[in-house]
């Protein structure tokens, strides 16, 4: 069954920040991974973290005591 | 009557979901099938002929079609198996080719992060390939431990062909590792590679 389904995309400003991002997720245990950065957002480098929409106040709660900086984060709509 | 759920599924899946609800039926009765795109409608319909039974299309939606196919006395049975995707014209046949577990040249981890990029960026197009062949460096991304993993499947599950290179996987020592899809030699490879109007490699 193809069916779109809503995912947590955070977008950074530049592509090595993305990649240390999902390095520094990926040894903390946080879901997600890199994808390109769908169409639907304009903002930041072409590379950006995709989770689950429910994870949102996590990451942001993570992000601000690591002080990991991003561009935005924002729900799409991707293929699952 | 029997009804078929093949909303999402990409071709050849509701001709062959079709095919075993007529065989279910057993006699005359009518199957309708639930699809999401016309080229779907057409091949139920080419498979109804096929029978000769009649089928009726009715769109419901903007990505949705209800296909009925009325199975007479007369009737002839699917033969399972064989089904092919008759692919309007328009519609390429498209193989991808991951030659390596990098994209491009240059430097290495970015050219990993890339080549996983491009398989997400491929589970979300409209038109999928109908085979991605994996060789040589390519047979890491469909072993375990690959972060490509989730696209891969998702590809398959689609209906997309994965082989990867059997001649790779042991040269790599990835025999055992094998994490998606199916193991293919050579000829095979070229087939794919010269029966596509189009092949990519990233």
């Amino acid at each position: 069954m193809r069916r779109k389904k809503p995912a947590l995309v955070i977008a950074f400003a530049s592509t090595a920040h993305a990649m240390r991002v999902e390095a520094f997720c990926a040894a903390a245990g946080l879901p997600g991974r890199l994808i390109p950065v769908p169409r639907e957002i304009t903002a930041g480098c072409g590379l950006a973290f995709k989770t689950l929409p429910e994870e949102e106040a996590h990451f942001r709660t993570v992000f601000a005591q690591e002080g990991i900086e991003y561009e935005g984060m924002y729900t799409v709509d991707l293929w699952g | 009557m029997i009804r078929v759920d093949a909303m999402g599924d990409a071709c050849p899946i509701p001709v062959v979901k079709a095919k075993k609800a007529i065989k279910e039926l057993g006699g005359s009765g009518v199957v309708e099938v639930l699809v999401d795109n016309s080229i779907a409608v057409e091949n139920l319909t080419k498979l109804a002929k096929s029978l000769n039974c009649t089928a009726a299309a009715e769109k419901k939606g903007e990505a949705e079609y209800c296909v009925k196919i009325t199975v007479g006395e007369a009737a002839a049975q699917p033969e399972v198996g064989g089904e092919a995707c008759y692919v309007p014209a328009g519609k390429k046949r498209i193989v991808v080719a991951m030659a390596s577990g990098k994209m491009g040249e240059g430097n290495d981890e970015l050219g990993a992060v890339l080549a996983k990029g491009f398989l997400f960026a491929l589970t979300q197009q409209e038109q999928l390939p109908e085979a991605v062949l994996f060789y040589n460096g390519g047979a890491t991304l469909t072993t375990e431990g690959s972060p490509a993993l989730e696209d891969i499947r998702t590809l398959e599950a689609q209906g997309v062909e994965i082989l990867t290179c059997g001649t790779c996987l042991n040269y790599y020592g990835l025999s055992d590792k094998l994490a998606v899809g199916g193991v293919t030699n050579m000829y095979v490879i070229v087939e794919k590679l010269t029966g596509a109007d189009l092949v990519i490699r990233p």
